[in-house]
């Protein structure tokens, strides 16, 4: 029965580390030799840097060829043929897909893919939705606003394609879609794990229905960290009595990692298509061994319309140690991607990534999932306000979670904090990537 | 795990399987509903390439 087989690909996803560096290698030049071919863009890049398709015989090559950022696409999405640009590889009639980044950090990236493109987004979801139970006697709901990003979309083909039926819950509103899924009976669905958090807090308090009572018994995550945060994940298991996994992709790079369901701690990078190296934030230099955090350099090695090929993605990640216990020898990162570069900031002279401030909040019995954290400067005194909600019934307690919440923060974080404590519902509530971490210096 | 997948089997048969779409995709220039929907038999047959044919010459020892 192919429901009982673990691995969407038996052969790729259990292939020996060696072989896979050299499909990876092999795959490399392939994608290199097309963009350096097709696109304007990247053959000028390449020629300033002086590296052609020929040059690609080893690993080692692959760092010669220089790396693409973000930055550099919004001027070219100012040349023909718009509103691409040059770094289009194909005649715009053959363009099937129009999706944009989000805009989180900057102008938004127009994203071209052709149908085989879509296909391809559609096959990495496959991968990920195999990996983390989906079958097709699953009926999947998907509580995502269809629209110019990319998010769930792949997550809908890619259970269509493996089989599943999918509930597309579109234009609906929050509360619909909970009596949708109790109507329909769905076991799986899809979301940011901020909306998936406040779709358990509407279903309770504005419905009367208990979420973990409607026979929802997988949750797949994207668009922020949460579900690789321990705290955020065991909050969002607990609400819906089902088991949540991460995932982690990107418009302009695809759906390159993913948790599995043995939830080993960190996820999965998708070796067969794409390949993740991770560089030195300081120096550059490119780290193998486990346990060091770097930045994320990727390439998708069969992404066509617009290659994306040694994408300086700004994710900070780390190698894991442990082979999975899954089975899949494609290599994990431990704990997700644990930040961005231009997240992790200074404060007061230390280093803080805001993640590690989410864990603390949502670990701590009485507090709301949300949190918002104010850094500012005042002369040349730095401050951090940390606001909170209190849940219904723990008002009595706020000494006592005080207490606990300021000695988590200085050990997780090494840092004080001002506190505010808010009534449950004060904070604001996100759909979609949200937005809590406000640094006003950068205003100053 | 032991994979019991006869992956030179299913490379050929992908193969043959893409000649007969590019086939039928050349002889339905005058014909859309044959250009179009070959076109995107085509995009599926790359998926089973990145699958299977990509994998197939490094898979067999």
């Amino acid at each position: 029965m192919i429901s009982k087989q673990p691995y969407w690909n038996p052969v790729l996803e259990t292939m020996p580390g060696e072989k896979l560096r050299a499909l990876q290698l092999k795959k490399f030049k392939s994608i290199f030799t097309w963009a350096y071919q097709n696109s304007k863009f990247h053959r000028s890049l390449y020629d300033q840097a002086g590296v052609t398709p020929s040059d690609i015989r080893t690993f080692e090559d692959i760092r010669r060829v220089p790396k693409v950022e973000k930055s550099m696409m919004r001027p070219i999405q100012c040349k023909d043929p718009f509103p691409y640009g040059d770094a289009l590889c194909v005649p715009l009639e053959e363009v099937s897909n129009f999706r944009q980044t989000s805009g989180t950090t900057g102008q938004a990236i127009y994203q071209a893919d052709t149908w085989q493109d879509w296909e391809w987004w559609a096959e990495c979801w496959s991968f990920i939705l195999w990996a983390q139970g989906y079958r097709p006697a699953d009926r999947v709901f998907i509580p995502f606003g269809y629209n110019i990003f990319v998010a769930f979309w792949a997550g809908h083909y890619a259970a269509e394609k493996i089989g599943c039926e999918v509930v597309p819950g579109g234009v609906l509103d929050t509360q619909a879609r909970i009596l949708k899924i109790q109507e329909l009976r769905a076991t799986a669905m899809m979301g940011t794990p901020t909306y998936i958090l406040g779709m358990a807090d509407a279903a309770r308090s504005k419905l009367g229905i208990a979420p973990e009572t409607l026979g929802i018994r997988r949750i797949t995550c994207a668009g922020e960290p949460g579900a690789s945060i321990p705290a955020t994940k065991k909050r969002m298991e607990e609400a819906w009595n089902a088991k949540v996994f991460d995932h982690a992709g990107a418009t302009e790079i695809g759906a390159w990692s993913f948790e599995c369901v043995d939830q080993p701690g960190g996820l999965h990078v998708n070796q067969g298509l794409f390949l993740v190296e991770i560089e030195d934030i300081e120096t550059g230099e490119i780290i193998e061994e486990p346990g060091r955090r770097g930045k994320m350099v990727i390439t998708a090695l069969d992404r066509m319309a617009m290659p994306c090929v040694r994408f300086d993605s700004k994710d900070v990640i780390e190698w894991d140690a442990h082979q999975c216990s899954c089975g899949r020898t494609f290599r994990l990162i431990r704990g997700g991607v644990v930040g961005r570069v231009d997240d992790i900031t200074k404060v007061k002279g230390v280093l803080l990534a805001p993640v590690a401030i989410e864990e603390v909040v949502r670990g701590i019995n009485g507090l709301g999932s949300e949190y918002e954290v104010v850094v500012d400067k005042r002369g040349d005194s730095e401050s951090i306000m940390l606001k909170v909600e209190v849940m219904p019934g723990s008002e009595g307690r706020v000494k006592e979670i005080e207490a606990q919440l300021r000695y988590q923060l200085r050990l997780k974080t090494n840092l004080g904090y001002d506190i505010e404590f808010h009534d449950y519902g004060n904070l604001p509530r996100y759909e979609v990537k949200a937005r809590r971490f406000k640094d006003l210096r950068k205003k100053a | 795990m032991t994979t019991r997948v006869d992956i030179e089997k299913l490379d050929e048969k992908i193969r043959q399987l893409k000649q007969a779409a590019l086939e039928l995709n050349e002889m339905g220039n005058e014909f859309p509903a044959v250009k179009r929907n070959t076109a995107r038999v085509l995009a599926s047959i790359r998926m089973m390439e990145i699958n299977v044919c990509d994998v197939a010459g490094l898979a067999v020892d």
